[in-house]
C-alpha cells in the first residue's frame, strides 16, 4: 500500500493533541464521519467501532444518488457493498474479504482501507465538490433553457368615454391580487434565501475541515504507519491474488471494434480517393511540368498547399483545444490573468456559441436547400397536380 | 407555492380527506399520457402544494383539522394512517368532547373565540412548514352549525393574521329540502361572514352533486362517500398542476391564482366531462370562467364556444373574461378531463330562494333566540340580508 507525504511544517504536528484534533477534521469532512474514539479504538481492532466504519465506508463508496435511500440499507447489505466495491476498485488485502457479513468485526482492517482509499485521490475534496451549493451562478453551455415567461397580458381599457364603475373596480381587484402575488413571491424569496445561507454555512464547516486536515495530514500517516504494524502479517498467498479488474462490458467490445472497424474503412477510402485524383491530375498535366518554368510555379504552388495545410491543421487544433466548452461551468469574477486548464473567458464561450450558431444556420439554409429541390423534384413528377412551393424564408 | 388546508367540521373533514386521497392517487398514479420527466414535475409540484414531505416517511398533508367532537376527526386520522400512502399530522387537529348542536351562534361567539389561540397556533405551524404560503383552502359547509360558525370566525381571523395571503373558502350549499330547519339562518350567516374576509368562495351544491351520482354514475344507494368522492375529483381536477404558458414546462406557481376579478364572487362547477357546447339561447352572464383541459389531445381543443361574448358581461371583453388552462398529463386515469369554474349568475336563483326563505322566518322571529342567547343579534341578521340582497342584484343586473 503506497502513501502520500506530503511536506508539512514539522511543528505543527507537535503536541499530544494534535492526532485526535486531525482526526476529527477529517470526520468532519467526510459524510457520517466518526468520532476519533472510534479511530482509536479501531487501531486496537475493537468490535464495538466495526459498525460505525462499516458505514462510513459504505457511504463513501455507494453512489451519489442513493444519498436518501443508503440510511435504510440493512448493515449486512451495506457490508456486501462495501466488500464488493473495494474489491473492484483493487484493493489488495484478502483478509477484509473475509470479514463476517453482520459487520461485528474488523474495525482495524477497515481503517486500513480507509487510509487507503484516502491515499489514492483527494477524496474529502472530491465530496465536497459533489455537496456543492447550486448558487445559480452558472451558465450552462450548450444546454438550451427556456426563458421566464412574461406576465400575462395587461388589459388595455379605452380611456374616452364612460367606463362602466364595474370595470373600474374589476380592474382594482385585479391590482390588489397582483400586488398580493407580489408579496407572496417576496415572502418566498425570503425564506429560500435564508434556506440557501444556511446550505453555504454547512458547506463552509466541510471546507474548513477540509483545510485543517490538508494541514495536519502527516501527524495521521504517521499513526497509520503504526496500525498496520499492529495488524498480523498477511498469509503469503494474498500476493499471488490477481487484483480485480472491472471487465468491460461486451456491448462496449463490441462498439469498439465497430468504431474501428469503420475508422480504418474511411481510411482506405481516402486512400483510394486521392490516389484517383492524383492520378487524373498526372494524366492532365502529363508531359508538361519538366520545364525550369514549371519548377518555380511548382515551389508556388507546394508552398501555398503547405500553409493550407498548417491553416487546417490548426484551425483542427483550435477545434480539439482542451477548453472545449460542453456542460455546466460557474461564471467567476476573477481579478488575475491566470489561465487554468479548466477555465474558459466569457469571450471564448461567446465565440463558441457564435460560430455554434453559424454552422447551425448554415445547415439550416442547406437542409432548407434540399427540401426545395425536393419539392420541385416532386412537383415535376406529378404534372397533373399543381404544387405551391413555401415562400423563400 | 403551498396551501394549507382548514378542514371545519364534519362536512369538511370527511371532504379533507378525499380531496387529499384523490390528488395523492392521481399524482402517483401511472405516466398519465406524458413523458417520465413531465410526470415527474407534476408528481413534485403536486407533492409541494399539498404535502410536506419528511426523511423516510410517508408525506404528511398540508392541513389543519377542527371539529367540537372527536369522532370525525379520529375516524379520518385513522383512515388517512390505515391507507400507508399518505397521513395527516400528528399533532395537526384540534377537538373537544362534545358538540355544539348545530348552533352558529354558538360556534361563531362561544367556540371561535375560546378556542382562537389553540387553533390559530396549528395553523401558524403549518404556515410555517412552508417555504412558500400560497394560500389558504377552507373546506366547510354553509348551514351547519359546529363547521360553519366556527368556519366563519376562523376566516375572519386568518383575515386578520394573514391578510396578504389569498383565502378560498369551499362551502357545500345544503340540500333544498335539507334536515337542519335554521339552515336558511346558518347559510346566510355565513355567506355574509364569508363575503367580508375571504377571498374566493368555491360553491358546491349538494343537490346537484346527488344528481351526478344518480344520473351520471348510476349509483343506487347515494352515500355521503360517494357525494364527497365526485367533490373530491372535481376539486381535485381544479387543483391538479397546469402549465403557466403556453408551450412551455413548468407547472404554474401559484394554484390558488384563481384571478376572481370581482370580489369576492360565488361560483359554482357544473359536472366533469368532456364539455359539450349548448347553443342554449339564454346564457347564464359570467363575469369570468376558467376552462381547465387535461389529457390528450389537449393543445388542439376548440374553445371557441367559450369566447362568446354573449356568455360575458358587457363591460368585459371575452379575452380578459376567460383563461385557459392546460396540461397534458391526464388527470386520474381519465383519458380527457376538463373542468369548468365559473363565475356567473348560476347561484342567483338559489341564493335568492335562501334569502327569501330566511326572511321569512325572520320576519316571524322564528328560533331567534338561539342566536340572540350567544351574541348574534337582529342588527347582525339585518347586516347579512343586506349585503347579500345587494349580491343578488349586483349578479342580477350583470
Amino acid at each position: 500500500m503506497g502513501r502520500r507525504r506530503r511536506l508539512v511544517d514539522p511543528a505543527a504536528e507537535a503536541g499530544a493533541g494534535a492526532l485526535p484534533k486531525v482526526i476529527a477534521a477529517l470526520s468532519r469532512s467526510l459524510p457520517a464521519g466518526p468520532s476519533p474514539e472510534i479511530f482509536r479504538r479501531a487501531k486496537f481492532d475493537r468490535p464495538e467501532a466495526a459498525p460505525a466504519l462499516w458505514q462510513l465506508l459504505f457511504r463513501l463508496l455507494s453512489p451519489r444518488s442513493a444519498d436518501g435511500a443508503s440510511a435504510s440499507l440493512a448493515l449486512e447489505a451495506q457490508v456486501c457493498l462495501v466488500k464488493s466495491a473495494l474489491r473492484s476498485q483493487g484493493y489488495p488485502r484478502l483478509v477484509l474479504a473475509q470479514l463476517p457479513e453482520d459487520g461485528s468485526r474488523g474495525s482495524r482492517e477497515l481503517l486500513l482501507a480507509l487510509s487507503w482509499l484516502l491515499a489514492r485521490g483527494p477524496l474529502p475534496e472530491q465530496l465536497l465538490a459533489q455537496a456543492h451549493v447550486q448558487l445559480g451562478d452558472e451558465i450552462p453551455v450548450c444546454e438550451c433553457e427556456a426563458l421566464a415567461s412574461p406576465g400575462p397580458r395587461v388589459p388595455h381599457v379605452e380611456a374616452e368615454g364612460p367606463v362602466d364603475i364595474r370595470c373600474v373596480q374589476w380592474l382594482m381587484g385585479r391590482l390588489r391580487f397582483r400586488w398580493r402575488c407580489l408579496i407572496a413571491s417576496q415572502q418566498e424569496q425570503c425564506t429560500l434565501l435564508s434556506k440557501l445561507l444556511r446550505r453555504l454555512e454547512r458547506e463552509n464547516t466541510g471546507l474548513e475541515a477540509a483545510l485543517e486536515w490538508r494541514r495536519g495530514e502527516l501527524v495521521f500517516w504517521r499513526w497509520m504507519d503504526t496500525v498496520l504494524g499492529a495488524c498480523p502479517p498477511e498469509a503469503p498467498a494474498a500476493a499471488t491474488q490477481p487484483t480485480f479488474l472491472p471487465r468491460i462490458a461486451e456491448r462496449g467490445l463490441g462498439r469498439l471494434e465497430l468504431a474501428a472497424r469503420e475508422l480504418r474503412a474511411l481510411q482506405e477510402e481516402l486512400c483510394e480517393a486521392t490516389g484517383r485524383r492524383r492520378a487524373a491530375w498526372e494524366a492532365r498535366v502529363g508531359g508538361q511540368g519538366r520545364g525550369p518554368q514549371w519548377s518555380s510555379a511548382r515551389q508556388a504552388l507546394q508552398k501555398a498547399v503547405e500553409q493550407e495545410l498548417a491553416a487546417l491543421r490548426w484551425a483542427w487544433e483550435q477545434d480539439r483545444g482542451p477548453a472545449r466548452p460542453h456542460g455546466p461551468h460557474r461564471l467567476v469574477r476573477c481579478e488575475d490573468e491566470a489561465p487554468g486548464g479548466q477555465h474558459l473567458r466569457a469571450a471564448e464561450v461567446i465565440q463558441a456559441l457564435r460560430s455554434q450558431e453559424a454552422c447551425l444556420e448554415a445547415a439550416l439554409r442547406r437542409l432548407q436547400g434540399q427540401c426545395r429541390q425536393e419539392l420541385a423534384r416532386l412537383a415535376g413528377a406529378l404534372p397533373g397536380l399543381i404544387w405551391i412551393l413555401p415562400p423563400r424564408c | 407555492m403551498s396551501i394549507v388546508t382548514v378542514q371545519l367540521g364534519q362536512c369538511g373533514n370527511q371532504i379533507g380527506f378525499e380531496v387529499f386521497d384523490t390528488l395523492f392517487s392521481d399524482s402517483h398514479s401511472s405516466q398519465g399520457l406524458c413523458s417520465k420527466r413531465e410526470n415527474e414535475a407534476y408528481r413534485a409540484s403536486c407533492k409541494e402544494r399539498f404535502f410536506n414531505e419528511e426523511e423516510n416517511g410517508v408525506p404528511i398533508a398540508r392541513a389543519v383539522l377542527v371539529d367540537m367532537e372527536p369522532k370525525v376527526i379520529n375516524q379520518t386520522l385513522s383512515k388517512a394512517a390505515q391507507s400507508g400512502r399518505w397521513k395527516y399530522g400528528q399533532h395537526a387537529y384540534f377537538c373537544q368532547k362534545q358538540g355544539s348542536g348545530n348552533n352558529w351562534a354558538y360556534g361563531y361567539s362561544v367556540h371561535g373565540p375560546r378556542h382562537e389561540e389553540s387553533i390559530m397556533n396549528l395553523i401558524q405551524k403549518e404556515v410555517e412548514k412552508c417555504d412558500s404560503l400560497s394560500g389558504f383552502f377552507i373546506i366547510m359547509s354553509m348551514a351547519g352549525g359546529t363547521g360553519s360558525g366556527i368556519g366563519a370566525f376562523v376566516t375572519q381571523n386568518l383575515q386578520d393574521q394573514y391578510a396578504h395571503s389569498l383565502k378560498m373558502n369551499q362551502i357545500i350549499w345544503p340540500y333544498g329540502t335539507g334536515e337542519v330547519i335554521v339552515q336558511n339562518y346558518n347559510s346566510i350567516l355565513t355567506l355574509s361572514h364569508l363575503y367580508r374576509s375571504s377571498d374566493a368562495l368555491l360553491v358546491h351544491e349538494n343537490d346537484a352533486v346527488h344528481k351526478i351520482c344518480a344520473k351520471l354514475m348510476n349509483i343506487k344507494q347515494i352515500s355521503f362517500s360517494d357525494i364527497n368522492q365526485v367533490l373530491a375529483h372535481q376539486l381535485g381536477s381544479v387543483f391538479q398542476p397546469v402549465y403557466c404558458a403556453e408551450g412551455s414546462f413548468h407547472y404554474r406557481r401559484n394554484p390558488l391564482g384563481i384571478d376572481w376579478q370581482v370580489r369576492p364572487p360565488l361560483s359554482g362547477l357544473p359536472p366533469l366531462g368532456k364539455m359539450p357546447l349548448n347553443k342554449e339561447l339564454h346564457f347564464n352572464t359570467s363575469i369570468a370562467n376558467l376552462v381547465i383541459l387535461r389529457g390528450k389531445d389537449v393543445q388542439s381543443a376548440d374553445l371557441e364556444g367559450f369566447k362568446d361574448p354573449a356568455l360575458y358581461t358587457s363591460w368585459l371583453h371575452p379575452i380578459h373574461a376567460l383563461n385557459v388552462w392546460k396540461t397534458q398529463r391526464a388527470f386520474s386515469k381519465y383519458e380527457k378531463s376538463a373542468s369548468l369554474v365559473s363565475n356567473s349568475q348560476f347561484l342567483v336563483k338559489p341564493l335568492d330562494m335562501i334569502v327569501g326563505k330566511a326572511w321569512n322566518m325572520f320576519a316571524s322571529k322564528a328560533y331567534l333566540h338561539q342566536y340572540t342567547k350567544f351574541g348574534i343579534e337582529e342588527e347582525d341578521f339585518l347586516d347579512s340580508f343586506t349585503l347579500l340582497e345587494q349580491v343578488v342584484a349586483s349578479y342580477y343586473n350583470l
